[in-house]
């Protein structure tokens, strides 16, 4: 039994989700405005296990609220639901912080697999923890240099320093890694990360990088592992010889 | 983004409007100056400048206009996108619901329930898009007959009633003397429809709308629909007529809509040789809509 916080301000949507989450045996929490939502993912209250959050809340709109858990150090599993599919919507969401996203209409079936998927890796996420009580590097760990990433536990460790990632963040991570030394187009990683294929901006995509670099670069504005490949896109380097 | 793009154009537009303008009158004072002798070349030379510097600023009026009626309508097709998909979202996910899992009677009776009412929210938005359509086309013929125009309001409430389930002495409505005008039925149902609609769904939780009809010099019958909602401030009260306006601010997100409404609501009475218009001693002390309509004596 995982607990779910819907936020939702349609209040049929959101009867139908608690209806069908119920169903699969989880705990639904609904609330129609972000500024609930923020009043209930306060560290000190009843963690979630994955919240669905609408964009186009009164108020605050999803966007923001994304920004803001992120920002408190509030890492739930969250998947974004709303009207808007155009790739830049799809793209804002990703970037404000979330772990997934759905347009609507959506198919049930859809969304309550992808549920799974993030209760999955949640699972995997604890059951990882748990067993690094016994501090044993996993096989799902990228060291270089004086930094490691711990893809399952969403981690990027820098000497003492460790910064939490979000899914997205991890998978682009992953995919510049297993293309190491190789440059990367924006195009790639949009279709390849994301699984966009139409004409979008890809600038969004830079933030990701600028993102990342803050955390693995020791002067982010001359990266030594995360390049930039002028006109085309990235190249990761595990070992940059020394300038 | 995209707002502070189009800020930035309309800023362009106007400066590069006033660079223009600056720029000929330096060339025509120097102008002036060499040839201050020849009375009659300086006649000419006035007019042909004030008509060039007129379509300077015309034509910078125009495209600044351009440019805030391409935003509108951005925010429009946002909304009308939000407001077609959410409820097809819910009835697709209702019927899944539906196919996929064991429902118990009242269960299901209120999924259909919820459904039907989806479809009502989904109608009304459609009927709103074509009916703004049906009224830019002025060439349509109207079918023009005699109404019952207090028979029009009391249908209306009865049906605003139902739809927003309010009780009656939340959406009180005071008859008033019987009146006959010749019109389009469905087009003054539609524009009294909006003013009620609007009133309870700026109304938020509390609602108390006052709906009354009266008679205004034996010529017209005005039909005033008072609320307690969020109010107007003063200089958005002619604006909100406008097609797909909407007040900025939060409040527009909160309250759905398409920003067709009162633009349906004013064209209906231009239409029908009346007029709209709104009042509000500003926000926090709610509205009052008038729809003032000419009457058969």
């Amino acid at each position: 039994m995982s607990r779910i916080l819907v936020v939702e301000d349609e209040q049929h949507l959101a009867e139908g989700l608690r209806f069908n989450l119920e169903a699969e045996r989880h705990d639904v929490q609904v609330v129609d405005t972000g500024e609930a939502a923020l009043e209930l993912l306060q560290p000190d209250a009843a963690p979630f296990d994955v919240v669905i959050l609408d964009v186009m809340l009164p108020g605050m709109d999803g966007f923001a609220v994304m920004s803001e858990m992120r920002r408190a150090g509030q890492f739930v599993p969250t998947l974004m639901l709303t009207a808007r599919g155009h790739p830049e919507d799809v793209l804002r969401g990703f970037e404000a912080g979330a772990d997934d996203y759905l347009t609507k209409p959506f198919e049930l079936a859809i969304l309550i697999a992808r549920i799974r998927g993030l209760l999955r890796r949640r699972d995997w996420l604890r059951a990882s923890v748990n067993h690094a009580a016994a501090p044993r590097e996993s096989s799902d760990t990228f060291i270089f240099g004086d930094k490691s990433v711990h893809f399952d536990r969403l981690e990027l460790r820098v000497r003492d320093q460790t910064f939490p990632l979000t899914l997205m963040e991890a998978n682009v991570l992953r995919y510049l890694i297993a293309h190491e030394d190789k440059t990367v187009s924006r195009k790639a990683l949009l279709e390849d990360v994301w699984g966009l294929h139409e004409d979008t901006d890809t600038r969004a995509i830079d933030n990701f990088i600028v993102r990342l670099r803050r955390y693995i670069e020791e002067d982010p504005t001359r990266p030594r592992h995360l390049r930039t490949v002028r006109g085309v896109g990235y190249r990761f380097v595990a070992s940059p010889a020394e300038a | 983004m995209v707002v502070a793009g189009r800020q930035k154009s309309v800023a362009f537009f106007i400066a590069l409007g006033i660079g223009l303008i600056s720029v000929i009158i330096l060339l025509y004072v120097g102008w002036v100056l060499l040839n201050w002798r020849t009375g009659i070349l300086l006649f000419l030379g006035v007019i042909l400048l004030t008509m060039i510097i007129g379509g300077i600023v015309l034509n910078t009026i125009f495209l600044v206009r351009e440019i805030r009626l391409n935003a509108q309508h951005d925010a429009f097709i946002n909304a009308v996108t939000h407001e077609l998909k959410t409820p097809i979202a819910s009835i697709r996910l209702y019927l899944e619901t539906l196919q996929t899992r064991a429902v118990d009677e009242t269960k299901r009776r209120e999924f259909y329930r919820i459904m039907l009412e989806d479809c009502e929210r989904l109608l009304a938005t459609i009927e709103q898009v074509l009916r703004t359509g049906r009224i830019g086309a002025s060439a349509r013929k109207r079918n023009l007959t005699e109404i019952d125009f207090a028979g029009v309001v009391e249908k209306s409430v009865e049906r605003v009633r139902a739809l927003h389930r309010v009780p009656a002495e939340s959406l009180e409505y005071r008859p008033g003397p019987p009146v006959r005008m010749v019109g389009d039925p469905e087009e003054v149902q539609a524009a009294v429809s909006n003013l009620l609609d609007n009133a309870v769904k700026y109304s938020g939780k509390d609602v108390h709308v006052k709906v009354e009809t009266e008679r205004v010099n034996g010529r017209y019958v005005a039909l005033r629909v008072t609320d307690r909602g969020p109010g107007i401030p003063k200089r958005e009260l002619k604006r909100i007529f406008k097609r797909f306006y909407r007040v900025p601010g939060t409040l527009a997100l909160r309250v759905k809509g398409t920003g067709l409404g009162l633009y349906i609501v004013g064209s209906v009475a231009k239409r029908h040789g009346g007029r709209a218009w709104a009042e509000s001693e500003g926000p926090g002390h709610g509205s009052t809509f008038v729809l003032q309509l000419p009457i058969v004596k």
